[in-house]
């Protein structure tokens, strides 16, 4: 036994260091749920310069009667996660699967997908870029796609959801203005990045310091900023990042700053204001206690000065200790409410 | 019977022997995409649609689709004397060349669209790519398929063809861009900003040339529903312009939204980007045709002799139609 502990302890001295990416241990599985983990193709993210995995790691849990009603088709809920996490870390850290169960017990099935985007700099920002890849594409085409050929789905505007955390957030507003046709009603808890990135040229240069091989090391903000940048200014003649730095001779580079900007949920809600009106149910939510309340808080105003009905909540609580709850107390229920079954 | 079917059957081959004056029609299109615009900018709007000469006598040939859209300060009416479409199209038919050419109109209060999908000016993307495409496909004998169908424009019609080329995938399969403006993201003074907001209505009504390019830019990519009365965003603060107000705007300029939209780009058939070399416009040019290059998107890029516009009414002739001619299928 303590050989074991001791060869153990080794092993994770001698392994490389690795990002900083948060876990979580494997959730409960209530009766009837079932859990499926699979890996989808993407040809959206194909020749990405980072070098992201093409298939990814995507779970999917299945309601109970899914496996007993073979004729029956269900709603999907698509769930995205946040910056430095993996897909499955997320639905452990959700529970999604006792979500899904409480949400049944109440006679609303949904079959709920959580598709990992975690990236070369922890994060895809599910933007659409030549350095990172597609991921607003892969989200709302290659993956609907995916569920709608491989499970009894609702294969249509009607029966698809879709929500995020954080990065998550920001992806469920962007996707939602790019791919509207697509999801029938969407939800953001705690969205990042609503407004336009900003540098100063300490931070900026900070940035374009941070050597390739050690970005991992480089803190969760860091990270973020890397992600951003090679999601949002890709540059395919830059290598190792293949990324336009917003720093250009010891000055921010602007040209940088405005192609961060047109990648802004707050800035890009004024044109396509007819993509979010087509929606049949807007949520957005966010903890009183998160850094991020006077941002969402924007987007907010922004959708009510367009007369963009939703619905919205500041509630207690963080950035993260809420939202578990959150999704299975409100976000499965507006679903319920919206999504056709 | 038979004799009278013979006697007519005659009588149209006859009609069809006769060279035909090719037809121009001038019609309108409603906009389902423009209703309810703040600006108050007609939603049924006027479009002319220039038929080759074999239109009415071939009562069963379907034809390529070219959309043209037209400049800034001045309406579809203006361009056509500028251009002489129907005319071009004739010689082009006589070159082998058969096609429809449709220009709609997009004068607006501001004296241009501007192609925003705004709730001030209208959704004059959506406008082009789904309303006209609709009505167009639906009253003439196109070939309604992408492959089929090209969009182009000059100046603020030719921002238009790149913007809703990125916006509309699988609409158009071949776009040229004559002299295309407003690539570089727009940054406004607080200067310029507040000029616009001190002008009276009559000074409005009464601006010529570029003098509402200002707030035509802002009423297409920068609404504001609340702002009356032009509900477009102004916000100026201590003498620096809201850092989100230029944010909308980026997120309208080409050249900030290349990158996110390659694969439209690069799905076309065919690109053409041209601009003269005494153009105002040529240095902007210049950057698109570098940015295509950086991403690897084909296309050609022509600098021809020539300023802004003296040029348009020969290079419709010269190239434009000749390009949709080659990419377009018939």
């Amino acid at each position: 036994m303590k050989a074991l502990i001791a060869t153990a302890l080794l092993a994770l001295v001698a392994a490389p260091a690795t990002a900083q990416n948060i876990t979580a241990p494997p959730p409960p599985i209530p009766e009837g749920i079932t859990v499926e983990e699979i890996k989808v193709h993407g040809p959206s993210l194909t020749g990405n310069l980072e070098g992201n995995e093409v298939d990814r790691q995507v779970m999917v849990v299945l309601p109970p009667s899914y496996a007993t009603s073979p004729n029956k088709r269900y709603p999907v809920v698509y769930y995205l996660h946040g910056f430095a996490i993996d897909g499955k870390n997320f639905y452990n850290y959700m529970r999604v699967p006792e979500a899904v169960a409480k949400n049944a017990a109440e006679g609303n099935e949904f079959i709920v997908v959580v598709p990992s985007t975690l990236t070369r700099m922890g994060g895809s920002m599910y933007s659409s870029s030549v350095t990172t890849g597609d991921f607003r594409k892969f989200i709302a085409e290659d993956l609907v796609q995916h569920m709608d050929k491989n499970y009894r789905t609702i294969a249509t505007r009607g029966g698809r959801g879709l929500v995020g955390h954080s990065m998550g957030g920001y992806g469920t507003w962007v996707i939602g203005m790019t791919y509207p046709q697509v999801f029938d009603s969407i939800w953001a808890q705690s969205a990042c990045c609503v407004s336009p990135r900003t540098e100063t040229v300490e931070s900026a240069t900070a940035m374009a310091a941070v050597p390739y091989e050690g970005v991992d090391q480089s803190g969760f903000g860091m990270r973020a900023g890397l992600a951003s940048a090679v999601a949002w200014a890709p540059n395919p003649d830059n290598p190792p990042f293949y990324v336009d730095w917003p720093i250009k001779d010891g000055a921010i580079d602007q040209s940088v700053i405005d192609r961060w900007r047109a990648n802004s949920p707050l800035a890009m809600v004024a044109s396509n204001v007819d993509a979010l009106r087509s929606f049949d149910a807007i949520g957005a939510d966010v903890g009183d206690k998160d850094g991020l309340v006077r941002d969402d808080t924007l987007i907010h105003e922004e959708l009510e000065k367009f007369g963009i009905a939703h619905e919205w909540a500041i509630y207690e609580g963080t950035h993260t200790d809420k939202i578990g709850q959150r999704f299975a107390d409100v976000v499965l229920p507006f679903f319920a409410r919206h999504l056709d079954r | 019977m038979f004799k009278q079917l013979l006697a007519c059957a005659a009588a149209l081959a006859a009609l069809a022997a006769v060279p035909v004056e090719a037809r121009t029609d001038k019609i309108k299109v409603h906009g389902a995409s423009l209703e309810g615009n703040l600006e108050g900018n007609a939603p049924d709007r006027d479009v002319y649609v220039f038929l080759p000469p074999s239109y009415d006598a071939s009562a069963n040939r379907r034809y390529p689709v070219v959309y043209f859209l037209h400049g800034y300060s001045v309406g579809a009416d203006a361009y056509d004397g500028l251009a002489r479409f129907q005319e071009a199209v004739d010689q082009a038919a006589a070159a082998g060349n058969e096609l429809i050419v449709v220009m709609p109109d997009v004068l607006t209060k501001f004296k241009g669209a501007m192609f925003g999908a705004s709730v001030t000016t209208g959704d004059f993307e959506r406008y082009v790519a789904e309303d006209l495409v609709g009505y167009v496909d639906a009253h003439y004998r196109t070939i309604a398929d992408a492959q089929s169908r090209g969009l182009s424009g000059h100046s603020m019609g030719g921002y238009g063809t790149l913007k809703i080329a990125m916006k509309y995938p699988g609409i158009f399969s071949s776009i040229y861009a004559m002299a295309p403006c407003c690539l570089s993201p727009s940054n406004f003074t607080a200067e310029q900003i507040e000029q616009f907001t001190a002008m009276t209505p009559e000074q409005v009504a009464a601006a010529q040339g570029f003098g509402l390019a200002v707030p035509a830019t802002l009423s297409a990519w920068a609404p504001d529903p609340k702002n009356p009365p032009y509900y477009v965003s102004t916000g100026v603060r201590d003498g620096v312009v809201d850092p989100l107000l230029l944010a909308r705007l980026h997120a309208n300029s080409p050249l900030v939204l290349l990158p996110q939209y390659l694969r439209e780009m690069k799905g076309l058939e065919a690109i053409r980007l041209e601009v003269g070399d005494k153009d105002f416009l040529l240095q902007d040019d210049t950057s698109m045709h570098e940015e295509f290059e950086r991403f690897g998107v084909a296309h050609e890029w022509q600098v021809f002799e020539g300023d802004h516009g003296n040029r348009v009414n020969a290079r419709i002739r010269s190239d434009l139609l000749p390009f949709f001619g080659a990419h377009l299928d018939k």
